[in-house]
């Protein structure tokens, strides 16, 4: 007898459908096989469907079975064939009906309950895709797919309750459809904005590198704020938009960052890969290639704290994704896309002992020494990051007896409303394009969307002789003074917006 | 680019560098060998570790000095050796290096592009040392010797109680040419040179015109010309610079005006030429 099971399979982001056939023959010796290119974990499949159905006080068949993963010549890996290959043989057994347009995936443990199983968003989302009406998901990940109105979800807890479903004696409720819009969640951060005193121009340039999209490099002493100021950053950035929540929730579903229970993805990555971290480990690869931090930090930030210590061959490995927004890994056995649209920002002290123009402690590195240090990041790279940054060491005691400080001290709520403000400004001009953000314009946006006076022009004209700006850089400061323009309202831009995007202008790193 | 030598008893000599006890035999240079260039030198020397302030008033200073049409002797070194030698480029002057090797090295190594701007602008690259004689630890105070017997006065930059720039003053002093010495704040090491310099006799230097006035020179007032360009609140900040170099921050509360509204305007200034930056800070342009 032979049943077909429609279930999933995940390559990088694409979601391929599988059948997974399973025969029972009542003649040959009491065997179970699976074919089909399984994987390790596919094949130990068999154990646990096997104790699975037993310990749900079911007999297991004691027949030859064969089961079949087709396409068979694609490489098969994970766990969530599991409820499928027990669906089919169970199906054999108590000839129940197998509803049409449904897919089965899931882990089974080996009392009969169902885990958490990771890909259960893109596995719905395929669903959606295709047509079907119907997925049986483990209850545990049913949140993940409960943002597709097309189709029933299935949240089931054991082997049990999803046999006495198909055999009509007590049904499955689906789980109730949830709008993306509804997973309501406070953008949160490790520190608020206003529990930094003093910072004012590094706060602005924050604000600024939110509303914008932009990358920003904030160099200091030790101790000056920067990783502060960097762990705040998640609270003055703006929710993910619907779209935005889709991809960024289909990479972390894939790779299991979807705690047990969780819904989709609501808040924007906030990704903090430590500097020892391998190229792979930072874009990604692998034999099967998997998603790295860049990936895991698309719609959000990579924030990498002490820029200057990664090696230099991983930092260079960012270039490529950060002109093109996603990442492609290629191996022998295929080629797989990831996207990664992130916001960098990076923290690095301005010499390797950290002390130059600190006001207090001494520097005691030679000028050789801090060109060496300086030289480990490559000029393409910094020529990717629009804002730069010295955030300076601050006396927090003096400053906290300032009563002028407080008169500055704004919350990450006020910030993130002016932000979000800005932001809505740009979707509604990059409407009919590809890009989302100030950041992403091309030079050919540039002359579209970023209007100025003969005034602002003689600014930039001024400045290009007076700081020496690269042609990069004179296209970076029109993308800055854009985003100050977008945070106070204005079509145009206006002088005062140029001169102060010329504030954050590069210096440090011998490009000016 | 032309290049030999000169012995002593050559009438290209320099007549300042013979008076003194134990010139060099030959002098290797590279460059243009013009008699003029050693007319009116003055050696300004200084610490490797220079302070922001050494900087700034070596850069300001020389350039007066340079412009006024007397050479700057240096030894090349990084620091104060090398801000003189730029500054004197910038004000458009003549500079001689005198290095502690042979003339076809560059040391340091990454000064290379000092190196051919001063070849190209009429500079001179001197040493007593062959071609590619690489320096030591003693060829330091030898070349130290040349360069305050080249020149009719040291002006000493900024230095530490044990330093090279002090050897040099010493030299200076041996030969009886008048010493100069900005004096410093009391709490900076590399001021603490300069000052004892100035307790023993030597001159202090508050403006270029002082150093000028042993020259013979005069030169036109150029000061205060940046105020008829600054307005309102920039001129405001002018005067705030001008007691103390500050940063944005501090500025923004200073005034209780936002950091991006003040970065706009100290934007502005930079580019007047105003103002300029070093590190975080800003620093009037006077």
């Amino acid at each position: 007898m032979l049943i077909k099971i429609l279930s999933a399979l995940n390559v990088g982001l694409e979601t391929l459908g599988v059948d997974v056939e399973v025969n029972i023959a009542n003649r040959g010796m009491p065997t179970f096989e699976i074919v089909g290119l399984a994987g390790k974990s596919v094949d130990e499949s068999k154990e646990r469907v096997r104790t699975a159905i037993t310990n749900s006080g079911i007999e297991f068949p004691s027949k030859k079975i064969t089961v079949n993963l087709a396409p068979a010549d694609i490489p098969k890996e994970g766990s969530f064939y599991d409820l499928p290959i027990a669906i089919g043989i169970l199906s054999a057994v108590t000839q129940c009906i197998i509803p049409e347009k449904s897919l089965f995936f899931g882990e089974l443990s080996l009392d009969g309950s169902l885990r958490h199983t990771r890909g259960v968003f893109l596995m719905a989302l395929f669903a959606k895709e295709a047509g079907f009406k119907n997925v049986f998901v483990p209850k545990q990940s049913a949140n993940e797919a409960a943002v597709f109105k097309e189709i029933n979800v299935y949240p089931v807890e054991r082997l049990s309750q999803i046999m006495a479903h198909l055999l009509g004696k007590q049904l499955i409720e689906p789980i109730e459809y949830q709008e993306v819009q509804g997973v309501l969640k406070r953008q949160t951060a490790e520190f608020d904005m206003a529990e930094i005193l003093g910072q004012e121009q590094a706060k602005r340039a924050m604000e600024i590198a939110a509303s914008g999209g932009h990358n920003i490099i904030m160099v200091g002493s030790p101790g000056s704020g920067k990783t502060m100021l960097a762990r705040a950053l998640p609270g003055i950035l703006p929710l993910l938009n619907e779209k935005e929540s889709l991809e960024v929730t289909k990479i972390y579903s894939v790779t299991g960052n979807i705690p047990a229970g969780g819904s989709i993805i609501r808040i924007r990555p906030f990704r903090t890969p430590h500097h020892s971290t391998s190229l792979v480990g930072l874009v990604g690869g692998g034999n099967k290639p998997h998603p790295g931090e860049i990936s895991l930090a698309h719609r959000g930030v990579l924030f990498l704290d002490e820029f200057n210590e990664f090696p230099r061959s991983v930092l260079e490995s960012l270039r490529q994704p950060l002109e093109d927004g996603n990442i492609s890994i290629t191996r022998s056995n295929g080629r797989v896309n990831y996207p990664a649209k992130f916001m960098l920002v990076a923290s690095a002290n301005p010499c390797p002992c950290g002390y130059l123009n600190h006001p207090t402690k001494a520097c005691t590195c030679t000028l050789r020494e801090i060109k060496r240090y300086r030289k480990r990041v490559s000029g393409p790279l910094l020529d990717r990051i629009d804002l730069h940054i010295e955030v300076p060491s601050v006396n927090t005691e003096k400053l906290s007896q300032d009563e002028r400080v407080s008169k500055f001290l704004e919350s990450s709520e006020i910030i993130r409303g002016r932000v979000e403000k800005a932001r809505e400004i740009q979707q509604k001009r990059f409407e009919k394009e590809t890009i989302h953000t100030n950041a992403e314009m091309k030079n050919s946006h540039i002359k579209k969307y970023c209007l100025f006076s003969p005034e602002v022009e003689k600014i930039l004209a001024k400045a290009g002789s007076a700081f020496q700006l690269s042609a990069r850089s004179y296209f970076k400061m029109i993308k800055v003074a854009r985003t100050i323009a977008d945070l106070a309202d204005l079509e145009q831009i206006e002088p005062s917006h140029m001169a102060e995007a010329l504030q954050y202008r590069s210096r440090f790193h011998g490009e000016s | 680019m032309e290049e030999g030598v000169v012995d002593i008893k050559n009438k290209k000599y320099p007549k300042a560098l013979k008076e003194i006890k134990n010139p060099p035999k030959r002098l290797y240079y590279r460059g243009n060998w013009d008699e003029d260039i050693f007319e009116n030198c003055l050696a300004v020397v200084g610490s490797r570790r220079m302070t922001s302030y050494g900087r700034r008033i070596a850069e300001k200073m020389v350039r007066d000095i340079a412009s006024a049409g007397i050479t700057i002797v240096s030894g090349f070194m990084y620091g104060i050796d090398a801000t003189s030698h730029r500054a004197s480029l910038d004000g458009g002057g003549r500079t001689i290096a005198v290095m502690p090797c042979g003339v076809n090295i560059v040391h340091p190594e990454y000064q290379g592009e000092l190196y051919d701007d001063i070849l190209k602008n009429k500079g001179l690259i001197i040493s007593e040392f062959e071609k590619d004689f690489p320096p030591d630890i003693w060829t330091y105070p030898k070349r130290n010797r040349i360069v305050a017997g080249l020149s009719k006065s040291t002006f000493v930059v900024e230095a530490a109680l044990k330093s090279g720039s002090l050897i040099t003053a010493g030299f200076a002093k041996k030969y009886k040419r008048r010493i100069f010495a900005l004096p410093g704040p009391t709490s900076s090491n590399v001021s603490e040179g300069t000052n004892r310099l100035i307790k023993d006799g030597a001159s202090i230097v508050t403006c270029a015109q002082d150093i000028l006035d042993f020259y013979d020179i005069k030169k036109s007032d150029s000061n205060n010309l940046n105020f008829q360009k600054a307005e309102g609140l920039e001129k405001k900040i002018l005067e705030i610079l001008k007691r103390e170099p500050m940063e944005i921050d501090a500025l923004s509360r200073m005034f209780e005006i936002p950091s991006s509204k003040i970065g706009t305007i100290l934007s502005l200034m930079t580019m007047k030429g105003l103002i300029f930056q070093e590190g975080r800070k800003y620093i009037a342009n006077y």
